[in-house]
């Protein structure tokens, strides 16, 4: 049984971790196993402007699109766990619709919509775009952590002369703050990784990273994408260890 | 009221508009007086001690701190200090840190703050706590710090939610002595509540008994214990016989009793009684091993003997009615079930309870 586990998990992650050699390659296409070694491709890749500004494009998306989540999603989440009021299935459902609604659909829908408002190609387009889809999960991560949150700290702080605001600031966000982290961090990796939606909305100075990849690959199937992959792989694996240490050392 | 430090009229609360959680609850306590708040859960007990806190907002009625009315007025300014049944310890800060959060919040300087809830933590004996965050404080420690960061402003009232229920027995009577020390030291009017009526008996000036909304008794300790009321406090307050009662002569003070037939009691008892009819409430201990004096007498069928050590419950029919009696642990020696025992009782050690 356990063989089968590793034999299973060996055929998920093969794929994942062929990209890291290929990355070194020295060949002129994607080839594996590579016939020579070399790091010409990481030169490429951080000297060529059309990969680093599709980079610098899709941090400051996602990390507008995070924000942007955020200042949503707190009083969506708030309000649906704490309140009773009419309508609140129809807005969890509503919330949650992005997530169910196949991605192309949701791309063409926002083509239309956003050429019609003139955002096409644009930042605050994509963005907009972005939070949209954004939205399900940060409110699925915010919503867990806010059901476990034990209400009485607040009534203690308010019972010690905290005024609600305050109690919200000091007790409330920082006994939450890991649920707003990860709510956080998932809207950023939603972002970061989209690309159907990107293909459809981002334009020549608007490129995603995901999109510049994507576009890459048709025309030609330049090794640059292994390298990118690789960093971007090395970085979520560097985040997920951070974030174990963190909490080994938290107890 | 004179005298009334906190005063509450007439509560009424209902959650669901039917069943009413408070029925005209009406209490007072004079300043510095340590009041507990007694009955089994949903008695009313919480939600009157939410509202006094301002958690929850009556239907009718008012709660009035030192002269104040409380009408309108949110928890954040009432300055009553807290202590939840969980403690509610903010888990991201140290001892110390929790301690000064009240100060804070008024606006003392930190400096000034921190000295304040240093002297506060060496007062509740946790000096040298003060940087240990929640998770590393056991649940009496976790107890005390919550105590002296409900104390540390000074508040109006002390207000304590069964603090005591999740620990072990030998620690929660170490507690109780020293939450009453401290509030002794401290002077502050305390309103405990609790489900325990032997904690009751220990901490408080006075006892409120409650149930199903209302106010069952509100007397001392002794008084409850003594004279309770009704059945339901007799039962709920420490152990008892309860046994039907018929008053036959009452200038006498002779009645009926269930089992035991003609007995003397108290004449002025005997005369308030309406109809005539009541419950007579034996303690167990007031059933004493016959002296030549005792007026009342009987004979215990033992059935079952448990030894306490100090003490020891007897346990046997006599009459045609079960009876409990508590007698002291070296007479109890050599009584085993089976046991012919002779006891007595005198009409001042008993109680009668209208029907």
């Amino acid at each position: 049984m356990i063989a089968l586990g590793w034999l299973v998990a060996m055929f998920v992650a093969a794929p994942l971790l062929v990209v890291i050699p290929i990355s070194f390659s020295d060949a002129v296409s994607l080839e594996f196993p590579p016939p020579s070694w070399g790091l010409r491709y990481y030169q490429a890749y951080f000297a060529d402007p059309r990969w680093t500004q599709p980079t610098i494009n899709s941090l400051i998306i996602a990390t507008a699109v995070a924000a942007l989540t955020m200042v949503l999603v707190t009083p969506a989440a708030f309000a649906l766990v704490r309140h009773r009021f009419g309508g609140k299935g129809a807005v969890n459902l509503l919330l949650m619709l992005p997530m169910v609604v196949p991605h192309i659909v949701i791309a063409i829908g926002y083509y239309a919509f956003l050429s019609d408002i003139g955002l096409l190609q644009s930042f605050p387009g994509v963005i907009l775009a972005h939070t949209a889809l954004s939205v399900p999960v940060a409110f699925l991560v915010l919503t867990a952590s806010l059901k476990g949150f034990d209400r009485t700290l607040e009534r203690a702080a308010l019972s010690l002369g905290a005024a609600p605001w305050q109690a919200f600031l000091h007790v409330t966000v920082p006994v939450l703050w890991p649920g707003f982290a990860a709510a956080a961090l998932f809207a950023f990796v939603q972002s970061f990784d989209e690309t159907v939606v990107a293909i459809f909305v981002s334009g020549a100075t608007t490129e995603t990273l995901p999109r510049r990849m994507f576009d890459s690959i048709r025309m030609q199937a330049d090794p640059v994408i292994a390298v990118v992959s690789t960093l971007l792989f090395g970085v979520v694996a560097l985040l997920a260890l951070a974030a174990m240490l963190r909490r080994r050392a938290g107890g | 009221m004179d005298g009334a430090y906190l005063e509450i009229r007439d509560l009424v609360k209902s959650y669901d508009g039917k069943t009413r959680a408070l029925d005209r609850v009406s209490l007072s306590a004079r300043r510095g007086e340590f009041v507990t708040f007694l009955g089994p859960s949903g008695s009313g007990k919480t939600t009157t001690l939410m509202v006094i806190a301002g958690f929850e907002a009556p239907d009718a009625g008012l709660v009035r701190v030192a002269g104040q009315s409380m009408a309108g007025v949110p928890p954040h300014k009432r300055g009553i200090g807290v202590v939840f049944q969980n403690y509610a310890l903010f888990p991201h800060r140290t001892a110390l840190q929790n301690v000064m959060f009240p100060l804070l919040m008024r606006k003392v300087p930190r400096a000034q703050a921190a000295r304040k809830a240093a002297e506060m933590l060496d007062l509740v004996g946790l000096a040298d706590f003060g940087n240990r965050h929640p998770r590393q404080l056991s649940g009496g420690q976790q107890q005390r710090v919550a105590l002296a960061r409900a104390l540390v402003f000074d508040p109006t009232l002390l207000l304590l939610d069964e603090p005591l229920g999740a620990l072990d027995k030998n620690l929660r009577e170490q507690m109780q002595l020293e939450i009453k020390r401290i509030q002794r030291a401290l002077h502050v009017t305390t309103v405990f509540v609790t489900h325990d009526q032997s904690e009751a008996m220990a901490l408080s000036d006075r006892i409120v008994v409650f149930e199903g909304g209302r106010i069952q008794q509100d007397a001392t300790p002794l008084e409850i214990y003594n004279r309770p009321r009704t059945e339901f406090v007799a039962r709920f307050v420490g152990d008892s016989n309860l046994l039907r009662a018929r008053i036959t002569d009452p200038g006498a003070g002779i009645a009926e009793v269930e089992g035991l037939g003609p007995s003397r009691v108290l004449p002025q008892q005997a005369q308030v009684l309406p109809n005539g009819q009541g419950t007579l409430l034996l303690r167990p201990e007031a059933l004493a091993p016959a002296e030549a004096d005792a007026p009342n007498r009987l004979v215990l069928a033992v059935e079952e003997v448990v030894h306490f050590g100090d003490s020891a419950l007897l346990i046997g029919r006599a009459g045609g009615v079960t009876l409990r009696a508590r007698i002291g642990g070296r007479a109890a020696q050599g009584i085993g079930a089976g046991a012919q025992v002779p006891l007595g009782w005198r009409p001042d050690a008993a109680h009668l309870i209208g029907a």
